[in-house]
């Protein structure tokens, strides 16, 4: 047992003190035992942070999505156009389990004109469906109803409205922009948005407009790509692939875009990243733990007398070890502190480099410590050991 | 309330075994003041070392107060050590980093007394050796004689039945080991702790009420009752 039960609240209290103290007058030397600890903990916080900072960088990439969205995208296969079928894509949420909601898209291009400004911007056709499933928000005005399906009426990007606007009339709910060679009233205007990977778009400068009779102002008019939501924790590969069979035309080649398989490969590439730094963390660690064990069994050479004389007053064998131990892990903790810390600023210089927003997991704050301490009790206990098991009479004869 | 009988100590060397002591049959009485003399070589400081419970005997009985205390595990023995008996050393033995009276309260810290109690009685032990004032004192500022008396208060303060002494003036100049040895006396009659002094000196030897006399790992004359 490594600890007696009698009095042992003040024992410990009094052993804390004076390895403190011990550890105080050794100075330089505990605090070079202490660099392989340090950096040991710094890079294993460091890596800790920077992976779990990249892991919130990526979610961002679909913070509007959400991770459980497929993007399916046509491409044409030959000369004719390709074009997927609307009732498929209607009747996907009641035909596949993991759907739970499918909006069709239809996309193009073209010369947007108001006030004697032209802008060629991006059209996004679509039911009024993707405002909710896009999580598009407004800065003005409102999204065509379900009613306007074949309505002149428009949604303007952030970015496109201001394209538009001329030093006269701003552009908002209510103005007339001539797409193609349609007048089109604008009903809404998109809040500013950040791009995200599953965006058909860039919302900021596109053109939203209701499906029904698009054709209008984009050739063919039909949907040529699809957002689809899945049931939260689907299998996307077995989705995707369904899908892909449900709706493959011998027209269209179509990609799908998954969300976490993209999360997946970022994750990967930094795996093995963070696998490198936790080698040299856990190099550093058990190079940092041989120091300590050598700092340890120096001081347990050194202090020979004391030993010899704690004995003689009463100290049992497992007092004295204790005492070695309690001072290895006083070590190591202050070691993995300074660790943390250095780690943390070493984990804010990535975020600052990468242009990431800083911000530390608490938990691993107290890992560090918490790690070095383990370091120390298994360094520390050897030197302990043989500490306790010095002949009394001799280590008091020692010089 | 100190009994040896029969206690032999044996090293082993490559071919036979050397005896340090043979047959060592003594008993003390309690609150005496012995001397425990003896050529070099003679066997004082491993028959002290065996009263101590720093060392086991190779053989023989060794009772502390009716209680059988040879062959006592290292950890049995640290406790027997810690309540019954204090240590003075040639060389004091403070610890340098320590305060006189953290010094002092070094056996009352192996047996789970809190701190403040610690403290009272340490500085309480320290002014009965005329140290009242030396209690937050490092050893390096402390004299000869200063340390030897904290290192008197330390054996002690946990009210010990057996005080032994290793040498306790060897390092001191006459006049500071004469008052080493009244205040030893002087403690001897108050508390009526039982000493046993180990020393070369024949002076310090014959101010003793008894000596023991050693001479190749035997008792001279007869270990018990007062020679």
């Amino acid at each position: 047992m490594l600890i007696a039960l009698p009095g042992i609240h003040a024992r410990l209290g009094d052993t804390l003190a004076e390895a403190w103290s011990n550890l105080r007058s050794q100075g330089r030397r505990s605090a070079l035992a202490l660099l392989g600890i340090m950096i040991g903990t710094a890079s294993i916080i460091a890596m800790l942070n920077g992976g779990h900072m990249a892991q919130r960088e990526s979610l961002k990439l679909f913070a509007k999505l959400g991770v459980d969205m497929l993007q399916v995208g046509a491409a044409p296969t030959g000369d004719r156009p390709a074009l997927l079928s609307q009732a498929v894509i209607d009747a996907l949420p009641r035909t596949d389990p993991d759907v739970v909601e499918a909006v069709p898209l239809a996309g193009g291009r073209a010369p947007a004109r108001a006030g004697g400004k032209t802008v060629d911007l991006a059209i996004l056709a679509a039911p009024p469906a993707l405002a909710t499933l896009a999580n598009l928000r407004l800065a003005s005005g409102r999204h065509p109803a379900a009613v306007e399906d074949c309505a002149l009426s428009a949604v303007l990007g952030d970015a496109a409205a201001r394209a538009l606007s001329g030093p006269a009339a701003a552009i908002g709910p209510g103005s007339k922009v001539l797409i193609g060679s349609y007048g089109y009233t604008v009903v809404g205007v998109l809040a500013p948005l950040t791009p995200e990977t599953l965006d058909p778009v860039d919302y900021n400068m596109a053109v939203l407009t209701p499906l029904g009779c698009a054709a209008r102002i984009i050739p063919h008019g039909g949907p040529t790509g699809l957002l689809v939501r899945l049931r939260p924790g689907a299998d996307t590969q077995a989705a995707s692939e369904r899908i892909t069979a449900r709706l493959t035309t011998p027209d269209a080649k179509l990609t799908v875009l998954d969300a976490r398989s993209i999360l997946r490969t970022m994750q990967e590439q930094k795996a093995v990243h963070s696998r490198m730094l936790t080698g040299i963390g856990a190099v550093s660690l058990l190079v940092g733990g041989i120091g300590v064990m050598n700092v340890m069994l120096m001081s347990v050479m050194e202090r020979q007398r004391e030993i010899g004389l704690r004995a003689a007053t009463g100290a049992t064998p497992t007092d004295i070890r204790l005492l070695f131990l309690v001072e290895a892990v006083l070590l190591t903790i202050a070691g993995g502190t300074i660790g943390s810390a250095l780690g943390a600023a070493i984990a804010w210089a990535i975020a600052h480099s990468s242009g990431w927003d800083f911000d530390l997991a608490p938990w691993t704050l107290a890992l560090g410590p918490a790690a070095a301490g383990g370091m120390g009790l298994v360094f520390g206990l050897y030197p302990a050991i043989s500490a306790s098991r010095l002949n009394p009479i001799e280590a008091l004869r020692a010089d | 309330m100190l009994r040896l009988e029969g206690v032999s100590k044996y090293y082993a060397a490559p071919d036979r075994a050397i005896a340090v002591l043979e047959d060592v049959t003594l008993s003390v009485d309690s609150g005496e003041f012995c001397a425990l003399v003896g050529p070099s070589g003679s066997g004082k400081s491993t028959l002290l070392n065996l009263i101590g419970l720093l060392d086991q005997p190779s053989s023989g009985t060794l009772s502390i107060d009716g209680e059988m205390v040879g062959g006592c595990s290292a950890h049995e023995s640290a406790r027997l050590r810690n309540r019954l008996i204090g240590f003075v050393f040639q060389s004091f033995h403070l610890l340098p980093r320590l305060t006189a009276w953290q010094n002092v309260a070094l056996p009352l810290q192996y047996r789970g007394v809190p701190r403040d109690r610690q403290r009272e009685a340490a500085e309480a032990m320290l002014a009965r050796v005329g140290l009242a004032d030396r209690t937050g004192h490092l050893p390096g500022q402390l004299s000869g004689g200063q340390s030897q008396r904290v290192a008197i208060a330390r054996a002690l303060v946990g009210a010990p039945r057996l005080l032994l002494a290793d040498e306790p003036t060897g390092s001191l100049d006459s006049n500071t080991a004469r008052d080493v040895m009244a205040l030893l006396a002087a403690l001897n009659a108050e508390l009526g702790v039982t000493i046993v002094m180990v020393t070369h000196d024949r002076d310090l030897a014959a101010s003793c009420p008894r000596q023991i006399a050693l001479r190749d790992g035997r008792v001279l004359g007869n270990g018990v009752g007062t020679c």
